[in-house]
């Protein structure tokens, strides 16, 4: 029973962070139009400077943290102008072009981190970051500070956006852009200013997940970010691309999987059963869990 | 009634001038040369069958569709140019053709998105919006889609007041409703030129829109090839015959 409370907590954490990245990357899908696969490569890219950051001030956490957010905004930013060159059309979602630069992008973040960070090694965080005790611990498995940290602030950042979403005039905008862009259009809403909002919202919850994913893995690697960058798009697939309850419910749903093939069978096999399960998920419901929404 | 329906400005300036508008898609002229005015006050009603160029002629004016020659001002300055946000706060605002609501959003957060640019107004003009559509302060909590027809368009029309708009471009209003609800919408035009706005409106529903519009234009692919007061339109023998089924 303790094993498998511990495991649950653990599954919710991670899925928070699942979370937060499919949040973001249907906001960009929704409202900015474009597809943004590598959005979780951008993320890691922002857990490396928070480690940079940290280690040249000597850990200095403020410091660190704000970094990560703020490099997260502006990757996030100034990479909208390169998606809307290539989009020929505002007011559709051009899959192909933005699929393939997201793509390049992503390629071009995981080259650079493997050449020019820690000759290419997986870095670790400091420990005033991830915590040093385990909260507790029963045999192999134990919770960690940094995964309740993670599952709090994650509750409290989807809970702001949904309140953001439904109760503020820039929500309002990004429902009427995600509903119908030339609609939106049409009734004066600036489509391309609205769009530049949701790639810095985006990049704020960006740059919290990569906060609480380096509390909660106390390390990265290149490769981080494919992986994440997969799972992603799997949970926001699996709910139903642009749903964004959706990808809430499914994001949680595979951190706890996980957690608890972790935590009961073989911990090596839980991305490929994770898959699996996924897969016989798609199978019957192709549309995704939830629906497709845009 | 006849006398009513005179427009109370005179027409020194025209609140909207279209000149020498060009507009087409890929090699479809979809307007050639047009030329309408529309004075402070006024109902100017655009008579013209499928695909005469009616709506295309109202995009252009709100910059939704770019044009290729010609101009358009309002208010004294040149508007084709501009983003559609912009249009919108000088005060033009389009009703499009089958509504154009946001379905899966509430009746209010439809009004308050028609009021984007304006909020900090919100409560005066939801107050005026829910005096001319009181079934619309009933359903305010509903999403969109549950309204019928003639509500919807009466949403459309309620979000267009939310803008604080000086002219109100309304495509097609009567398209798809009811010979009753057609009435009650062009009485609410009607109502709503009265209090001070100026309306350019599209129709196919020749006669109901010539008798409650001051004056017209006649659109046949993509040129105006008749204007006149709402009256000449009515008692021209090709109207008549190609409008008005007589
Ligand atoms: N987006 C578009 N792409 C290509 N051609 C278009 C487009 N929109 C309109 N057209 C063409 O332009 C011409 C004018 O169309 P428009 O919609 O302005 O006519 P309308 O008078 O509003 O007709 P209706 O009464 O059917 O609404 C038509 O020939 C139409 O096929
Ligand atoms: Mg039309």
């Amino acid at each position: 029973m303790q094993v498998f409370i511990a495991q649950i907590i653990n599954g919710l954490s991670l899925g928070s962070i699942y979370v937060l990245l499919a949040t973001g990357f249907n906001l960009l899908l929704l409202v900015a139009l474009i597809i943004h696969f590598s959005y979780p490569v951008v993320v890691v890219f922002s857990m490396y400077i928070v480690w940079v950051v940290l280690n040249a001030t000597g850990n200095n956490l403020l410091l660190g943290i704000l970094a990560g957010v703020l490099s997260s905004i502006i990757l996030n930013v100034v990479s909208a102008p390169i998606f809307q060159k290539v989009m020929k059309k505002r007011g559709e979602v051009d899959i192909n072009s933005t699929m393939v630069v997201s793509m390049g992008m992503g390629f071009i973040i995981t080259d650079i981190l493997s050449h020019s960070f820690n000759h290419g090694f997986p870095i670790a965080f400091p420990e005033n970051l991830t915590g040093s005790e385990p909260l507790f611990r029963i045999g192999l498995i134990s919770v960690q500070v940094g995964q309740v940290w993670s599952l709090a602030i994650g509750a409290i950042a989807v809970s702001a956006f949904f309140v953001l979403l439904y109760k503020t005039r820039a929500g309002r905008a990004f429902r009427a852009i995600a509903e119908d862009p030339a609609g939106a259009r049409l009734v004066g809403i600036p489509i391309v200013k609205t769009g530049i909002q949701s790639y810095a919202l985006s990049g704020v919850m960006g740059g919290m997940s990569a906060i609480l994913i380096a509390m909660l893995l106390h390390s990265a690697s290149p490769g981080l970010g494919d992986m994440l960058a997969h799972k992603v798009l799997a949970v926001s697939i699996v709910a139903g691309l642009g749903n964004l309850v959706g990808g809430l419910v499914v994001g949680l749903a595979l951190g706890v999987i996980e957690a608890l093939i972790q935590g009961y069978a073989a911990g090596s096999w839980s991305n490929a059963i994770a898959f699996v399960v996924m897969l016989v998920v798609i199978l019957w419901k192709p549309k995704g869990l939830f629906g497709i929404k845009v | 009634m006849q006398n009513e329906k005179t427009a109370t400005t005179a027409p020194e300036g025209a609140l909207l001038k279209v000149e020498n508008l060009s507009v087409s898609y890929g090699h479809i002229n979809a307007l050639k040369s047009v030329s309408i005015e529309v004075f402070l006050g006024e109902i100017v009603v655009l008579i013209g069958a499928n695909g005469a160029g009616k709506t295309t002629l109202l995009s252009s004016i709100l910059g939704i569709t770019p044009s290729q020659s010609g101009t358009i001002s309002f208010d004294g300055q040149r508007i084709d140019k501009e983003p559609v946000d912009k249009i919108v706060r000088k005060g033009v605002c389009l009703v499009p053709e089958g509504r154009g609501v946001f379905a899966s959003m509430t009746v209010m957060d439809n009004l308050l998105l028609g009021a984007h640019h304006n909020l900090k107004n919100k409560d005066k003009y939801l107050k005026r919006v829910f005096e001319w559509f009181p079934i619309l302060e009933q359903r305010k909590n509903q999403v969109a889609k549950t309204l019928s027809g003639g509500e919807r368009q009466m949403l459309a029309i309620g979000r267009a007041l939310m803008s604080e708009p000086k002219l109100i471009l309304v495509d097609e209003p009567s398209l798809g409703l009811a010979p009753i609800v057609v009435n009650e919408i062009f009485t609410i035009l009607q109502m709503l030129n009265k209090e001070g706005y100026t309306i350019l409106l599209s129709e196919q529903n020749t006669f109901k829109a010539l008798k409650v519009a001051h004056r017209g234009y006649v659109l046949e692919t993509g040129k105006v090839t008749l204007s006149g007061t709402a009256q000449q339109l009515l008692n021209d023998p090709g109207v008549k015959a190609a409008y008005l089924g007589a």
